[in-house]
């Protein structure tokens, strides 16, 4: 009797409201619009990079600001995991950042969403590109306009533990190297190993891009023209992922756990945790482990044999610096990115870091500040593009990588590790992959 | 009952006011008792404002606005285009993924939430008694419910059960040689599991609470005519106890449905190795933020909402079959 709650009634009263409590939170999380352009006085700079890189980019920025005392900028930095993620979440928040490092990879993509400034206006007034060849700014140039300034040149190369290799009493392979090669000393390093370390990261996933150009020796590119297509055959796939199965079989590459645990995540890289003495992975480089003290040497992604004698690799534009269509600042950080292609503290700055210098003026700038290391890489990477320029039956450079094209990567990965693992027949997995792939690039 | 009862001649009361008086003197006498019944005019709702300004523009809103999403082409940057049913469409139909996802949510539920009140159940019962400086126990174990949904434990749980990890270390202190836990798509979901189990504090809490309520009568009545301890804890407890297990299985499926941060930190953001922890809401934001696929996103929250509003109306239908009130 009274007005007491009963305890069945208090019991029912709060499961009901936690559940609506817990539902509502699920569905509310997931919603978003478009708004306007970042309201703050101060100019906002995003990128991504290793602590290497921040610093560089801090220092570079200190300098400019003191020349440009009128513009504030305030800084954001992250590694690449989920930059832009946050990215994306900005723009549709309203609270773009004026400046950002852009990837050559995803440029295409943004600016023809519209949420890129197109500078070309800028070019010879406020941004000094003097120096830039036509083909490097091809990697920031989409359907005939600049959307980005490439930081440098980036060419697809392997990281070489050299100390490594050497104390194995092995030599590090010649440059005109071929696949057969690579399978060679990565057999030869698991046996003068004793079984501890195998030989090269497996690549079937193609990280870094190193199944495209193993496509392109065969003359096929990766996506094709138009970017509705993929544009190599399965019978090219079939063939990369039967080399990679048998470099595990063969104990040259190693099993697929250590695979699995370097995706997205340099610090277990193979040849990071001392596994491998050979990646496809460029970024490697500065992530510590097993490496600190090793030196490290650089080689040209392998190419002849099986895979046919064409020259398969390509030159890109390392990062960008693009701006914000939203941003009110456009012109400050036009002035910007001219500091960074040309102005001589921030090429010393950055040194290597966003890959070798764009232009001949910079390159003789850092040329005598180089660690070996950095002098090593720049040597190899000249080294490709040179091949690159003379070669005769190379492929034009790729053309920007379509909308839903880093999908189509992760699918690449997770289908060679599924095959890795056992859990598919590598036909099986082609058909998947294929058929996935085109849902992917036609929807 | 008598509450029911009084509220509801109220509102007779109420419904009829207009009605009934003859004068309009008699309807001011009656709505001036009315106002001051009701505690005076607006002034409630004022003090109830932030709370609806919260509800409707921080939940409803958005559930709205989503539902819409749910069928368009929303990329996040460019404006949603009307596409109909097709997120659905192609969900169900074309998205092996989506499939992946599924599938290792709901065993994620599955085995995640029996275990994890199983403990929790077992712990409040080793702690429900009057022990010297037993608080301190219960805050100890309640301490990893604290600290499980921090990124930084997430991290931790990487390193413990990676290839080198303290696990293998332990492992090998037996002989047993072990593999890459996290990295295996065959034992990666079963590390977020144990994360999840070992997270037991908040319902322990509840558990707690609850046994603590429990008539002391019943027992000693049960202790004299010579009950064990396990007779004791089937025929008298855990009866007593089923509404409060109740509460705690709805809440824990409901959360265990909506699990992200564990899943995204431990795999990196990639749900991987071969999607075996891309649970559903971590698949929701890889379509949402990273691919630019918020329509889809929206729709698979939708999905989300209907499965979660239906495993939680079959647990309340079956509650009336096992959970007993005692009142």
């Amino acid at each position: 009797m009274g007005h007491q709650i009963s305890r069945r009634t208090l019991l029912r009263t709060t499961s009901g409201i936690a559940v609506a409590g817990a539902l509502g939170s699920a569905l509310s999380a997931c919603s978003g619009g478009t708004g306007a352009g970042s309201t703050t006085s101060d100019l906002t700079m995003i990128w991504w990079g290793s602590d290497d890189r921040h610093a560089a980019y801090k220092k570079a920025l200190a300098a400019f600001q003191k020349k440009n005392s009128k513009i504030k900028i305030r800084e954001t930095y992250s590694g690449y995991d989920g930059y832009f993620d946050k990215f994306n979440t900005n723009i549709a928040g309203g609270s773009a950042p004026d400046l950002l490092q852009m990837d050559t990879a995803l440029v295409a993509q943004y600016a023809r969403k519209g949420v890129l400034a197109p500078i070309d206006s800028y070019v010879g007034k406020s941004l000094d590109l003097t120096g830039f060849s036509k083909t490097l700014l091809a990697a920031g140039t989409v359907d005939g306009k600049l959307y980005g300034v490439p930081s440098g040149i980036g060419v697809n190369q392997l990281t070489v533990n050299r100390t490594g290799l050497e104390k194995l009493g092995l030599k590090l392979p010649d440059r005109e190297w071929t696949w057969a090669d690579l399978k060679k000393i990565s057999q030869d390093v698991y046996k003068k190993s004793g079984g501890k370390i195998y030989g090269v990261d497996d690549g079937g996933g193609s990280t870094l891009q190193c199944f495209e150009v193993f496509a392109r020796e065969k003359g096929e590119t990766f996506f094709s023209d138009d970017g509705k297509k993929l544009g190599f055959t399965p019978a090219t796939l079939q063939e990369w992922w039967e080399f990679w199965a048998d470099m595990r079989k063969v104990n040259a590459s190693p099993p697929p756990a250590i695979t699995s645990a370097a995706h997205n995540d340099l610090t277990k890289n193979a040849v990071v945790i001392g596994k491998a003495l050979f990646s496809f992975d460029s970024g490697i480089y500065g992530a510590g482990g097993s490496i600190t003290d090793a030196q490290l040497d650089f080689l040209p992604t392998p190419q002849g044999d099986f895979s046919g004698a064409r020259e398969g690799n390509f030159v890109n534009g390392g990062v960008l610096l693009s701006a914000t269509k939203a941003s009110k600042k456009v012109a400050d950080s036009v002035k910007i990115m001219s500091f960074f292609a040309q102005d001589a503290t921030a090429i010393k700055d950055m040194q290597l870091l966003r890959g070798i210098p764009p232009t001949e003026k910079a390159r003789n700038l850092i040329a005598s500040g180089l660690t070996p290391t950095d002098k090593l890489n720049m040597e190899n990477a000249d080294y490709i593009s040179q091949r690159v320029g003379k070669a005769t039956n190379a492929l034009p450079a790729p053309v920007p990588p379509p909308q839903g094209a880093d999908q189509i990567w992760d699918l690449l990965f997770q289908s060679n590790l599924a095959v890795a693992f056992g859990k598919k027949s590598i036909k099986g997995q082609l058909g998947e992959f294929f058929d996935q792939a085109s849902g992917i690039l036609g929807g | 009952m008598s509450m029911t009862t009084a509220k509801t001649d109220e509102v007779v009361e109420e419904q009829a006011a207009p009605s009934t008086p003859s004068d309009q003197r008699e309807r001011d006498r009656m709505r001036r008792r009315l106002a001051r019944r009701r505690g005076g005019g607006w002034w409630p709702y004022a003090f109830l404002a932030p709370w609806f300004i919260g509800l409707f523009g921080l939940t409803i809103y958005p559930m709205l606005d989503s539902l819409y999403l749910s069928f368009t082409n929303f990329d996040l940057l460019t404006p949603a285009q009307w596409v109909g049913m097709d997120n659905y469409n192609k969900m169900f139909t074309d998205d092996p993924v989506f499939w992946d996802s599924v599938h290792a949510t709901l065993l994620y539920v599955v085995v995640s939430v029996p275990l994890k009140l199983a403990l929790a159940l077992g712990v409040a019962m080793l702690l429900n008694r009057d022990l010297k400086g037993i608080g301190l126990y219960r805050a100890a174990f309640y301490l990893p419910s604290l600290l499980g949904g921090a990124v930084a434990i997430a991290i931790v749980w990487r390193q413990v059960f990676g290839g080198d990890g303290l696990f293998n270390d332990f492992l090998a202190w037996f002989g047993i040689k072990g593999q890459d836990w996290i990295s295996s798509p065959d034992t990666a979901l079963y590390t977020l599991i144990l994360l999840a189990v070992w997270q037991f504090g908040t319902p322990m809490v509840i558990f707690l609470a609850g046994l603590k309520q429990l008539p002391k009568d019943v027992y000693e009545a049960a202790a004299i005519d010579g009950a064990s301890p396990v007779t004791r804890f089937f025929k008298i407890t855990l009866p007593l106890l089923t509404p409060i297990v109740f509460f705690n299985v709805v809440l824990q499926i409901i959360d265990a449905f909506k699990t992200f941060t564990p899943a995204f930190v431990i795999s990196n953001g990639s749900g991987g190795p071969l999607n075996s922890t891309m649970l559903y809401s971590l698949y929701l934001y890889k379509k949402g933020f990273t691919d630019l696929q918020m329509g889809y996103a929206s729709a698979l929250a939708w999905v989300l909402f209907l499965v979660i509003a239906g495993f939680t109306a079959v647990n309340f239908i079956a509650s009336r079959y096992w959970v007993h009130y005692d009142d």
